[in-house]
């Protein structure tokens, strides 16, 4: 009779993840090309943010885009209207990348010539969050109606984050949102948290973030 | 959900360890996750035969055991159940804190041959 024993493994599952997404980031670095991963909720404004971000520094860089949120007003054809290069991704209805789908969607984008790339997750704060997708850098936009209580609801998502864009301060007054208190929050989960306030329609912060992106590629380049 | 996904790649890796390993016949396969984690014990339960079919694990039970979501307050030093807590401190009924342990999603174990 075989006779069962117990075999401890003791892995994380995320840890291939962890590991593929480092070993991404090393391939980006040689290949110089800088990869923002932008998260947010559905309708927060990624994608009018990215169409604000390709229009300042577009003269500058080269740019790609790989678009993998799905439910959207605007896609992967308004982002293309740019001049920028775009891939929509097909995440099979997944709801978060990792880094193996995003070397993927890389290939077929092609970052030959490309400076900079900006990776539209999948609209949610939960799983995106646990999953590393290689990026150099990682953004979230929390717009002004999705209240000022999000930090506290998803904790994670705000301590891995680079960089806050707050968007849609636009229609601030109309809203009860405090802004202060935001960054408040947020500077307590993640003390290094950079947060510019901006509106994706008025293009009101947009330099700022676009500073924000100059001197992170090129803090990148000497590293 | 993005649990079949990620259940696909854990049989891949037992499926890999198990063959590095000479081992032909798994009983059990336990996963540990924790409260805080994206990932939904039901959702995982729910998509495991689909992931396991025509594996080596096809035959495999799957057993879940759930890590807690603990905290520390950073302001009076309580260790705290979050889910439980509703996220709040429950001595000084504080927002502030810090997650101590429940976002694991581990492979802890096989009971193989
Ligand atoms: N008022 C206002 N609306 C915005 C702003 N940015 C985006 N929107 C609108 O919000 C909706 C969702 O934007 P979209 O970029 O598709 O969000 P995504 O789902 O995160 O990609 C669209 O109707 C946009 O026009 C902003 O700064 N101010
Ligand atoms: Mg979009
Ligand atoms: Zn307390």
């Amino acid at each position: 009779m075989d006779t069962y024993k117990i075999i401890e493994i003791k892995q994380s599952v995320f840890e291939d993840n962890n590991k593929d997404a480092d070993l991404l980031r090393e391939e980006l670095k040689k290949g110089k090309t800088f990869l923002l991963n932008l998260m947010s909720s559905p309708g927060s404004g990624k994608t009018t943010t990215v169409l604000r971000t390709i229009e300042a520094l577009k003269e500058e860089m080269g740019i790609g885009v790989l678009e993998a949120d799905i439910d959207s007003d605007v896609d992967a054809r308004t982002v293309a209207q740019t001049g920028a290069k775009v891939i929509q991704l097909h995440t099979g209805g997944m709801c978060h990348l990792d880094a193996d789908m995003t070397r993927q969607g890389l290939l077929g984008l092609g970052t030959e010539g490309i400076d900079f790339v900006i990776l539209e997750n999948v609209g949610n704060l939960v799983c995106p969050a646990e999953f590393d997708t290689g990026a150099s850098k990682n953004a979230m936009i929390l717009s002004v109606p999705e209240g000022d209580d999000k930090p506290l609801k998803y904790p994670l998502m705000f301590s891995i984050v680079d960089v806050l864009l707050i968007n849609k301060i636009d229609v601030i007054d109309y809203f009860d949102f405090d802004l202060e208190a935001v960054k408040e929050r947020a500077k307590k989960i993640n003390p290094n948290i950079k947060i510019i306030p901006i509106s994706a329609r008025t293009g009101e912060g947009i330099d700022e973030w676009a500073n924000w992106i100059r001197t992170e590629i090129k803090k990148w380049k000497q590293e | 959900m993005h649990e079949l996904g990620v259940v696909i790649e854990v049989i891949k890796t037992v499926e890999s360890f198990a063959q590095q390993n000479g081992l032909t016949k798994i009983d059990t396969l336990v996963l540990q996750i924790g409260e805080l984690s994206s990932m939904i014990p039901k959702y995982i339960e729910a998509c495991y035969p689909a992931a396991v079919d025509g594996t080596l694990l096809q035959d495999t039970r799957l057993k879940i055991e759930i890590l807690p979501g603990n905290a520390i307050c950073k302001k009076c030093n309580k260790v705290f159940n979050l889910i439980k807590n509703n996220m709040v401190c429950p001595s000084c009924t504080s927002k502030d804190w810090e997650i101590l342990c429940g976002r694991e999603f581990m492979i802890k174990e096989i009971i193989a041959c």
